[in-house]
C-alpha cells in the first residue's frame, strides 16, 4: 500500500492526501494499492498545487497492529514528530499514533531518494 | 560589543522588507518553489521534516542580554518555546511557519540580528574563541578581527556565489576552542619575536564526506595585511573550485588536489596583484577595536571568601566549579561555562525560560556578555568569584547547572533524523542514551575529558570526524546504523578519527561507548585522557573489546 504526503507551503506541516484535500493526520490519509494507478494520479494532481504544498511524493506502507504505517523510519518520524520530545502530531495520542510508534519495517524513504537525486 | 550603525540597520530593514515581499509572492503563487528556495535559503530558512527551520546568525557566538531575550521571545511566540544552539555558534528554530518569517526577521533586526549568510555558498558565520576578552591565554581579542571579517564578508559581491559554503575560524589562544584546523580557513593570532602581531593561516581543513586537517600556508601574515590575503585565497578558490561537483567543491578538495605548496604559491601570486588597497585602514580597525574595549573590571583579591565557603559547604557547587569554571585574566573573576547537556535532554537546546535566565545573569553578574560555544554550550565570560554562589543557584533553578563541561556527557549532536531533511539516522537520542549511561557524576569525572560528537549524516554537522569518539549515523537498507571512529580531535592537536570497525545498530551504540570507556580506564596510564591512551595504544584494544561484546 501507498499514501501520498507533502509539506504544506504556509507552515511546513506534514500533510497527507485525502480525497483531493490535504489532512494532517496520517490515519486519515487515502491508501492506494501498489498497483492502483490512482496513487500516481493523485501525485500528479498534487504536483499541480504549488500554492498549497511543497514536494509531494508517494510513500510505502507496512501493516502495524492491524493498521497501516509508513514503512521507512524517516516517514514514521514525519507522521509522528521527533523522538526526543513529545512534539508534533504524536501529542494527540490514541490507537493510530500507537500503531505508528510500534511499527517495524525498514526501507529508504521515497522522499529521501528524491532528495538525493535532486542534489 | 559591536553595535550596528545606521547603514547596517537600513540594510537589514531593506532585506526584511524584500523577503516579506518575496514570501507574499510565493504564497500568492507568483514564485515557484524552485524560484523561491534560493531566496529563502539566503535568509536562513530551510524546509525540514516537520516545519520550516530558521537559522539565526550569532556573529562569532557573541550575544548581549537584549538579543538573547529576543531569541527567547521568538522561541516562545513563533516556535515551541525553545531554540537549538549549533556547532557554528548559531541558533536554529525548528518549528517555524513560512508566513511568520518576515515578522520574525523584523524582530531580529530590532536587536541587530538576522539570518543572512546562514545558508548558501557564501562566507558563513565566523567562529571565534568563546573565551575572547576573558582568557589570559590570548595574544589579542579575536572578536576584533572576527567583527572586521563579518563586515568584510557580509554581502561581499565577489564572494556571494562561491563554489561551495565557506567557513572561517579565528583563535588567539594556544588552546584552540574553535576547531580552527577543520575550517576552510583557520586563523591563529601569533606574535613575532619583534612584537609584531600577525596570523598563522591554515587553509583547506574540513569535515563532511572527505575530512581534512588544514595545511598552514603562511606561518606569519602581518596583521595589517589580513584582508588582502583573505581576498587572494578566495579568488584562487573562486577561480579553481569545482562548481561542477558539489562533493568536490569545498576548498579542502582544491588544496588537496593542488597540494598545499602550489595552492600557497598561487595565493601569494594573487596577493601581489590584490595589493594593499583592500586592507583595513588602521583607523577603521581602531574603531572596531573600540567596541571591544576591556570590560570594566574591579580590582579584586584572587581568592573570594564567599566562593571558598560555598565550595567547602556544597559538594555539588564544588563539582560545578571543578568542571565549569575556567580561569579569567583578572584576579577575582572567572569564566563560567553553562552546559546545555543536561543528562536526558537534547544537546544544544535551551528553553525560552532558560535563555531568559541566562540573559538575567549576564545583566546582573556578567557585564552584559554571553557567548555560544561551537560545542553547543553557553558562556558567561566575566563573573566575579564573589558572585558565583548566586550565579550557580540561579543556574540550578533554571536546570542549567550540569557540571559536565568537557566530560563524557558533554556531547555534540546535530538535530539528525528527528528534524533534518538530510539526515540518515537519529543523533539526539543516541546522545541521550550515552549521557544516561554516564549519569553518575563521579564516574563521569573519573573518566575525565572525553569528547563525543555525533552526526546523523556524512555532512558532519555534529563534527563526528574530530570526536575523541565520533559517531556517524548511516542508512543500511532503511535501518539506522552507526559507524564509530576513535582518536579524532578538533583542538590544537587536531586529527581525523580512525574507524573502529563495522557499523553498529542503534540499540548497541551506547553499550559500545560504555565498553570503549571501560577499555580506556583499564588501559590508561597516569593522567592520560581518553585521547592520549588511544594515541598510545592504537585502535586494537578498543576494537577487540567492542566487537567481542557485540558478536
Amino acid at each position: 500500500m501507498k499514501a501520498l504526503t507533502a509539506n504544506r507551503l504556509t507552515d511546513g506541516e506534514v500533510v497527507f492526501w485525502r480525497q483531493g484535500q490535504w489532512v494532517e493526520r496520517f490515519a486519515e490519509a487515502d491508501l492506494f494499492a501498489d498497483d492502483d494507478p490512482a496513487g500516481e494520479a493523485a501525485e500528479g494532481h498534487a504536483k499541480n498545487q504549488p500554492k498549497v504544498v511543497v514536494e509531494p511524493y508517494l510513500i510505502d506502507l507496512v501493516e502495524s497492529e492491524g493498521l497501516w504505517a509508513p514503512l521507512s523510519y524517516r516517514e514514521r518520524i514525519r507522521a509522528l514528530g521527533p523522538t526526543n520530545l513529545n512534539h508534533g502530531k504524536q501529542t494527540e495520542g490514541g490507537a493510530a499514533i500507537a500503531a505508528l510508534k510500534h511499527a517495524h519495517g525498514a526501507s529508504r524513504s521515497t522522499g529521501r531518494v528524491d532528495l538525493i537525486k535532486r542534489k | 560589543m559591536y553595535r550596528y550603525d545606521t547603514i547596517d540597520r537600513e540594510m537589514l530593514a531593506d532585506r526584511s522588507a524584500e523577503f516579506r515581499e518575496q514570501v507574499g509572492r510565493r504564497l500568492a503563487g507568483d514564485l515557484t518553489e524552485d524560484q523561491f528556495k534560493p531566496l529563502r535559503l539566503m535568509n536562513g530558512l530551510y524546509l525540514q521534516l516537520h516545519a520550516y527551520m530558521l537559522r539565526v546568525a550569532i556573529p562569532y557566538g557573541s550575544l548581549n542580554p537584549t538579543q538573547l531575550r529576543k531569541l527567547a521571545w521568538i522561541g516562545r511566540t513563533y516556535d515551541k518555546g525553545y531554540g537549538h544552539f549549533t556547532t557554528r555558534q548559531n541558533l536554529q528554530f525548528h518549528w517555524i511557519k513560512l508566513a511568520d518569517t518576515p515578522d520574525i526577521l523584523d524582530h531580529l533586526a530590532s536587536v541587530d540580528m538576522h539570518a543572512i549568510q546562514t545558508s548558501g555558498n557564501c562566507i558563513r558565520n565566523i567562529t571565534a574563541d568563546p573565551y575572547a576578552g576573558a582568557t589570559s591565554e590570548e595574544i589579542d581579542d579575536p572578536r576584533v578581527w572576527a567583527e572586521a571579517m563579518r563586515q568584510w564578508s557580509s554581502l561581499h559581491p565577489e564572494f556571494s556565489f562561491l563554489p561551495r559554503k565557506f567557513k572561517i575560524a579565528i583563535t588567539a589562544a594556544p588552546k584552540d576552542r574553535t576547531a580552527a584546523k577543520v575550517h576552510d580557513i583557520g586563523l591563529v593570532v601569533r606574535r613575532a619575536r619583534d612584537g609584531q602581531m600577525g596570523f598563522e593561516v591554515i587553509v583547506g581543513g574540513g569535515m563532511g564526506r572527505t575530512p581534512y586537517i588544514g595545511s598552514t600556508i603562511r606561518e606569519f601574515l602581518p596583521a595589517n595585511r589580513l584582508f588582502s590575503y583573505l581576498e587572494a585565497i578566495l579568488r584562487v578558490y573562486n577561480r579553481h573550485g569545482r562548481r561542477d561537483n558539489s562533493y568536490k567543491a569545498r576548498i579542502k578538495i582544491l588544496v588537496a588536489a593542488l597540494g598545499a605548496e602550489e595552492f600557497a604559491r598561487q595565493v601569494e601570486a594573487e596577493w601581489e596583484k590584490v595589493g594593499a588597497s583592500v586592507d583595513l585602514p588602521d583607523t577603521e580597525l581602531a574603531r572596531i577595536r573600540g567596541a571591544f574595549a576591556a570590560a570594566d573590571f574591579d580590582v579584586l583579591p584572587a581568592v573570594s571568601e564567599a566562593h571558598e565557603r560555598a565550595k567547602a559547604a556544597d559538594a555539588a557547587y564544588a563539582r560545578f566549579i571543578r568542571n565549569n569554571l575556567k580561569p579569567h585574566k583578572k584576579p577575582g573573576y572567572g569564566i563560567v561555562e553553562i552546559s546545555l547537556k543536561t543528562v536526558g535532554e537534547t544537546p544544544g537546546d535551551a528553553s525560552a525560560a532558560q535563555m531568559d535566565a541566562v540573559a538575567d545573569l549576564a545583566e546582573r553578574y556578567g557585564q552584559d556578555d554571553i557567548r555560544v560555544t561551537h560545542e553547543q554550550n553557553l558562556v558567561l565570560p566575566h563573573v566575579r568569584l564573589d558572585d558565583l554562589p548566586e550565579v550557580y543557584a540561579a543556574l540550578k533553578a533554571a536546570e542549567l547547572a550540569s557540571a559536565n563541561i568537557n566530560l563524557v556527557s558533554d556531547i555534540i549532536a546535530c538535530p539528525g533524523l528527528d528534524y533534518c531533511a538530510l539526515a540518515n539516522a537519529r543523533s539526539i537520542s543516541v546522545a541521550q542514551h550515552i549521557a544516561q549511561k554516564f549519569a553518575d557524576p563521579d564516574r563521569a569525572e573519573k573518566v575525565g575529558e572525553l569528547k563525543i560528537k555525533i552526526s546523523g549524516c556524512i555532512n558532519a554537522c555534529g563534527h563526528h570526524h574530530v570526536g575523541h569518539i565520533g559517531i556517524l549515523g548511516v542508512d543500511k537498507k532503511g535501518e539506522e546504523f552507526y559507524q564509530l571512529t576513535l582518536g579524532g580531535s578538533g583542538a590544537e592537536d587536531a586529527a581525523v578519527g580512525q574507524a573502529l570497525g563495522p557499523a553498529l545498530p542503534y540499540d548497541k551504540v551506547a553499550d559500545a561507548v560504555d565498553t570503549l570507556v571501560e577499555t580506556y580506564l583499564r588501559e590508561r596510564q597516569g593522567a592520560e585522557r581518553f585521547l592520549d591512551t588511544f594515541r598510545r595504544t592504537g585502535v586494537a584494544p578498543f576494537k577487540e573489546a567492542v566487537y567481542a561484546d557485540v558478536h
